[in-house]
């Protein structure tokens, strides 16, 4: 690739390096957001009938304690999801994030 | 204006040797006279300002050409109001073009260009802006196929083609497509995504262009005020100002001119100098060196081309004819360019406020037919012209003078480039000698970069260093940018004493355009992110194995619908990494080319509308 001479050219060619802790961040944000509503919207739908008759919370959402110790679908369980959900982002965003830089500076080099 | 003395028999002392005394070549000797030194400005003509000159015809003033006055360069800016201060006032803009006995709006305004053209016309327009659009004719090599290939076919017929052919006079399929690119670069990318992204900080973009394209700022008698106002300053302070001074020789001697040649007066004299700055044309200049330059030095100069430009200057009987300053003639019929009309420019340029003062321009080659006809029949092909169009009635015209501008145009051909760094090389072995201004460089310089090459050189007599060369070739110019943006003092990075270039560092905020548009690499993406989910499902695949129970196997066993093979155990785990790496690298190259699919759609949309803007005013660059 022939060097960029004017800004135009540089914004042309200029390939994205990631903040991998701004990631980390923002996937942590997400993915805790996503379980901490996940909960509270059956929480808010409340107790649904299963094949058997019984009215249970999120039975499946609930297997998420097999990962999560302390989890479950309530309230109280919601926040220590958010906080599993933030904790497994941050790490997967950069990981990503970090893992995409050294490829990027790999391959330019 | 005076010789002054000790110009008899030629000098000796400090002084500088001006050639020229058009903008650059005053506004050196001007700089000069600041710092406190001595100049002889010698002007070929009768009459100072070049091409920026005031014609002045029994009371009636014209220009050669309209020059308005607006700049972004803060240090011109500030020369002219301090020359001339309230002599100066601001005129609203209006130029419009005359085409098939209708104007249209220029800036276009669409319903304007509808009712003008008919709504036949119209859609047909459309159809083939679209068509370009879709099926752009390539390779893009010359100026036909750029502007079509922008603005459609049939707009480029009816408003560029004609237009352009008349100002330099040779077919727009030999006019190369770097010129038009190069002429019309409009706002810079980043420029306009910034625009496009912080419309709403501070003054917009519409309030910029319109201050700078809607008005600008005029000497109450004509340009020629200014030039003609710092003559007397120069001339006041000691330096001196030779009119009907042809310069015919320059000596040089080790790397240094010695003495310019001048005839004046019937006879020929020598002037010597310290230091010479040149604004006459450089095919001159090179024709003029005494020991003559090499030969491939001589047949590059030859090789520079000029377009020369003429106007029919006419009084008419009638007080008003069109409001606008100046209106580009589109119809082919007429050979006629453009029409001034200098009372719109000032009232002061007409002494009867019943009469108009119209200048008719023509542009042409000296020695070509309309060149050498003679003022009489100008007038009267002026006059005609004038009917043909139906502007005016032949009869109203009441007198009429005419006014040759030889190499009004340095012309930009497929050679210019290569002479001119022939010629370059040649002169930068001369180490007292300067070019400065547009037929000094040869270069398409207005007037405000004109005279920041002749401030510059100014400062190079005094111990600076500046590379000349690279005003308006650094520092990108356009109308639509914010008036008054560079100080003298910012072109320090011309100087070849300062470590970095201004344009090399992007400022800041370009900075954080380029990181926030750059490209995501969709390999790296689509590894990093194939990885980490082929690592999240191989973890969560163990961490079941590791903590034991059946409680979520079950469903997390169903993963084997999709990833066939797969279980809860070791060998699962890593047949789901191997899936799961797969899908993840699927869904990170796709994520990648997504955004930079959408990222690269905004880009050309601004890059399109930046394109759409340059057309406002791509006739002003013509």
């Amino acid at each position: 690739m022939t060097k960029p001479r004017t800004e135009e050219e540089k914004l042309l060619q200029a390939v994205a390096l990631l903040n991998a802790k701004s990631m980390g961040l923002v996937f942590g944000i997400l993915l805790g957001l996503l379980i901490f509503i996940a909960t509270n919207w059956l929480l808010v739908k409340g107790p649904q009938p299963n094949s058997a008759g019984q009215y249970v919370i999120g039975p499946h959402l609930g297997l998420l304690s097999q990962f999560f110790i302390g989890y479950s679908v309530s309230f109280v369980g919601s926040i220590v999801g958010f906080i599993y959900g933030f904790a497994l982002g941050t790490i997967a965003g950069t990981f990503v994030g970090w893992l995409y830089n050294r490829i990027v500076m790999f391959r330019q080099r | 204006m005076t010789d002054g003395p000790g110009s008899q028999n030629g000098l000796t002392d400090e002084r500088v040797v001006i050639i020229g005394g058009g903008p650059a070549g005053l506004t050196a000797a001007y700089e000069l006279s600041k710092a406190g030194r001595k100049s002889i400005v010698l002007e070929k003509d009768d009459i100072v300002g070049g091409i920026a000159r005031t014609v002045n015809y029994n009371g009636y003033r014209f220009d050669i050409g309209g020059h308005r006055f607006f700049t972004k360069v803060k240090a011109v800016e500030d020369l002219w109001e301090e020359v001339l201060g309230d002599d100066f006032v601001e005129r609203k803009r209006l130029s419009r073009i005359y085409y098939n006995k209708k104007f249209f709006n220029y800036p276009f305004k669409v319903m304007n260009a509808v009712f003008g053209l008919g709504i036949w016309n119209s859609f047909m327009i459309v159809v083939s802006y679209l068509k370009a659009q879709a099926f752009p004719d390539l390779p893009e090599e010359t100026f036909d196929k750029w502007v079509s290939n922008r603005f459609g076919k049939r707009l480029y017929d009816l408003f560029f083609k004609t237009y352009t052919e008349k100002v330099w006079g040779i077919p727009c399929t030999e006019i190369s497509a770097e010129w038009a690119a190069q002429r019309i670069k409009g706002l810079s990318l980043l420029e306009a995504m910034k625009n496009a992204l912080l419309k709403n900080r501070g003054r917009s973009r519409e309030d910029v262009i319109k201050t700078l394209i809607d008005s600008f700022h005029y000497p109450r008698l004509g340009p020629g005020m200014m030039w003609e106002a710092i003559a007397e300053r120069i001339t006041s302070d000691g330096s001196d100002l030779v009119m009907n001074a042809d310069v015919c020789r320059l000596r040089v001697s080790d790397g240094r001119v010695e003495s310019v040649t001048v005839r004046h007066g019937g006879g020929e004299r020598d002037v010597k100098g310290s230091h010479f700055i040149s604004s006459m044309p450089v095919r001159e200049l090179i024709g003029a060196i005494d020991p003559p330059p090499p030969g491939e030095v001589v047949e590059a100069a030859n090789d520079l081309k000029y377009r020369d430009f003429l106007t029919v200057s006419l009084i008419i009987d009638t007080q008003v004819l069109f409001p606008d300053n100046w209106i580009y003639i589109h119809d082919p019929g007429v050979r006629l360019g453009r029409i001034q009309n200098f009372k719109n420019w000032s009232e002061e340029m007409v002494p009867d406020p019943k009469k108009t003062c119209l200048g008719l321009e023509y542009f042409c080659f000296e020695g070509d037919g309309l060149w050498t006809m003679s003022d009489r029949d100008l007038i009267e092909l002026g006059k005609k012209e004038l009917g043909m169009i139906g502007i005016c009635d032949p009869s109203l015209v009441v007198d009429g003078t005419v006014v040759r501008m030889p190499k009004a145009y340095p012309v930009y051909d497929s050679t210019y480039r290569e002479s001119l760094a022939t010629i370059r090389g040649y002169l930068s072995s001369i180490g007292n000698l300067q070019l400065v201004g547009r037929n000094g460089m040869h270069k398409y310089n207005n007037q405000d970069h004109s005279m920041l090459t002749a401030m510059l050189a100014a400062r190079n007599i005094s111990g600076a260093n500046y590379d000349l060369w690279r005003v308006n070739t650094d520092q990108e110019y356009h109308e639509e940018g914010e008036a008054g943006d560079y100080r003298l003092s910012e072109y320090d990075g011309l100087s070849s004493t300062q470590p970095r270039v201004p344009e090399s560092v992007p400022r800041p905020i370009e900075q954080v355009i380029i990181r926030a548009f750059a490209r995501l690499d969709k390999l790296a993406f689509a590894l990093s992110v194939g990885t980490a989910t082929g690592l999240a499902v191989f973890l969560a695949t163990m961490f079941l194995i590791l903590k034991g129970g059946t409680g979520a196997h079950k469903y997390v066993g169903l993963l084997d619908q999709y990833f066939a093979g797969y279980t809860i155990s070791v060998e699962g785990a890593f047949i789901g990494l191997g899936y799961s790496f797969f899908w993840g690298f699927i869904f990170g190259w796709l994520f990648a080319y997504i955004r930079n699919f959408f990222t690269g759609l905004f880009i050309f949309k601004i890059k399109r509308e930046r394109e759409l803007s340059s057309f406002k005013n791509f006739i002003d660059y013509i």
